[in-house]
C-alpha cells in the first residue's frame, strides 16, 4: 500500500479554480487560483509571491494569459480562515493542471495543525469538485431514489438529458 | 457522436445510461435503452430478498432447488462463489443472518448485464450508472476514456478522485443509508473505512470486491491486488489510501 501524493495530476477546463471552504470557513472563503491572482510565470523557476494577507473572498475570472502550451504556474493569493494561512499553487501545461501544490500553511497553535492536516486535503478535493463537468459520471456508495435527486450524478443526468 | 441518455428507477436506487452513439438510429436507440431497463427489472423481480417471492428468497427458505430457479441464480452464485475466493473470504454471501444473499454482487452484474446487451445491439461506447457502481464501454468522444468520479463520503457534492479507463467502478460505504457492514470473520459490524472504491474488468466482481474491502479495510487490499483489481480506500480520518496502479488521480492525502 503506498499513499496517494500531495499532488494531484488532471485535466481541467483551465486555471480557473475556486476552491470553497466551506467546512471549516464558515463565511464562504475562497480561495481564487487563476493567471490574474497572484503570480503567472511561464516555464522557467516557480516564483512565489505573498500575497494579500487577509480574509477575503478571492473571486476568480477566466484566465487572461494565453492559451499556449507552455507550462503555467499560478500562485494562489494567501487565504486566511479559522486555523491558519494558507496558499495553492496550480501549475498548468495549456490547459491541463499538472499539479496542485500546499505552498503555504501556517497554523497558529498545535491543535489548528491537527486540523489542517485534515482541512488541506478538503481543499485540495474541492479542487477536484471544480472539475466535475470533466467526469461522465460518479461512484459512491449506493443512494436511495431519494437521495439520487440530490446527487453529482443527478447533475450531470439533468445536463445530458436536458 | 450522439450523447443519449436515460434513468431507471429499479432495485431500490437510480441506473443513469449514457450511451454515445454514431449512425444509430433513434428508434434502435430506445429499443435497446428499454431492453436494458427490461433486464434490470427482471434481475429484481429475480433476486431481491425484499420480496418474499421472488426466486431468491424461495430458495434461501429452501422452498426452491437452485435447479429450480432461473438460470442466472445459478450463474450470479458462481460470481459469488469467485468472489469469495478472490477476496480472501472478505465477502461472502453465505456469511450473512438468513442465508445466502448475493446482494452485494447482483446490482453490479446486471448493470454489466445491461452494459453488454447495449454493445450487442450496435451501441458505440456507453456508461451505466448502477446507483453508484459503474460499468462503461467504449470511449465517449474520440481519444479520451471515460471519466469516473469518486463520491467523498462526507459531501455529496465533491469528489476524491478520478478514475480514468478501466470498465468497471464500484464503490462501497455506509454513508448512504447508514447501515452496516459485517465482517464475514467476526459477524460483528465492521466500520474499517469510510468507502472502499475497487476498480477492474468486471462489475459484479468489483463490486463484491468493494463490499469485501469496507469489512476488511487495508486488510483485504492485498487479495484485491491478487485478482487483478485496483482499490482505493478513504479512511475513517479522511486519509486517502490507494494502491500502486490506481488508474485514476486521487485529490490529496495528509
Amino acid at each position: 500500500m503506498r499513499r496517494a501524493p500531495i499532488v494531484l495530476t488532471s485535466t481541467a477546463a483551465g486555471l480557473a479554480l475556486v476552491l470553497g471552504f466551506h467546512t471549516h470557513a464558515p463565511h464562504g472563503i475562497a480561495l481564487g487560483v487563476t493567471g490574474t491572482t497572484g503570480t503567472t510565470s511561464t516555464t522557467g523557476p516557480t516564483t512565489t509571491t505573498a500575497g494579500s494577507n487577509t480574509a477575503s473572498t478571492a473571486t476568480t475570472a477566466p484566465p487572461t494569459t494565453s492559451a499556449s502550451n507552455a507550462t503555467r504556474t499560478a500562485t494562489g493569493t494567501f487565504v486566511q480562515y479559522r486555523y491558519g494561512d494558507i496558499q495553492l499553487r496550480v501549475t498548468a501545461q495549456g490547459s491541463k493542471i499538472d499539479k496542485i501544490t500546499v505552498v503555504q500553511e501556517d497554523a497558529t497553535d498545535p491543535r489548528s495543525e491537527e486540523i489542517n492536516s485534515q482541512a488541506i486535503p478538503m481543499l485540495q478535493s474541492q479542487a477536484m469538485s471544480a472539475q466535475s463537468a470533466n467526469i461522465d459520471g460518479v461512484s459512491g456508495a449506493t443512494y436511495t431514489s431519494e437521495a439520487y435527486a440530490q446527487s453529482l450524478q443527478a447533475a450531470l443526468d439533468k445536463l445530458g438529458i436536458q | 457522436m450522439r450523447s443519449v441518455r436515460r434513468v431507471e428507477q429499479v432495485m431500490g436506487t437510480v441506473f443513469s445510461f449514457d450511451v454515445r452513439v454514431e449512425g444509430m438510429a433513434a428508434d434502435q436507440i430506445h429499443v435497446a435503452l428499454t431492453r436494458a431497463g427490461a433486464g434490470l427489472r427482471r434481475a429484481d423481480a429475480v433476486f431481491s430478498t425484499w420480496k418474499p417471492d421472488s426466486p431468491m428468497s424461495r430458495l434461501r427458505r429452501g422452498e426452491i432447488t437452485l435447479g429450480e430457479a432461473p438460470a442466472e441464480v445459478a450463474a450470479v452464485l458462481g460470481l459469488c462463489h469467485t468472489a469469495r475466493a478472490l477476496s480472501g473470504g472478505w465477502f461472502d454471501p453465505w456469511a450473512m443472518p438468513g442465508g445466502v444473499d448475493p446482494t452485494g454482487l447482483v446490482k453490479g452484474w446486471a448493470a454489466a448485464q445491461a452494459a453488454a446487451g447495449l454493445r450487442h445491439a450496435g451501441v458505440d461506447a456507453g456508461m451505466v450508472n448502477a446507483g453508484g457502481d459503474v460499468v462503461t464501454f467504449g470511449s465517449p468522444e474520440p481519444g479520451r476514456p471515460w471519466r469516473v468520479g469518486v463520491r467523498d463520503p462526507w459531501d455529496a457534492h465533491r469528489i476524491v478522485a478520478v478514475v480514468e479507463g478501466p470498465a468497471a467502478v464500484a464503490t462501497s460505504g455506509c454513508y448512504e443509508r447508514g447501515q452496516h457492514v459485517l465482517d464475514p470473520r467476526t459477524g460483528e459490524p465492521s466500520a474499517a473505512v469510510a468507502s472502499a472504491t475497487v476498480v477492474g474488468a468486471d462489475l459484479a466482481l468489483a463490486d463484491a470486491l468493494a463490499t469485501g474491502l469496507l469489512a476488511a479495510g487495508e486488510a483485504g487490499v492485498d487479495a484485491v491486488v491478487a485478482a487483478g483489481y485496483q482499490a482505493l480506500l478513504v479512511l475513517p480520518d479522511r486519509r486517502l489510501s490507494a494502491t500502486p496502479a490506481f488508474p485514476g488521480v486521487c485529490a490529496a492525502a495528509a
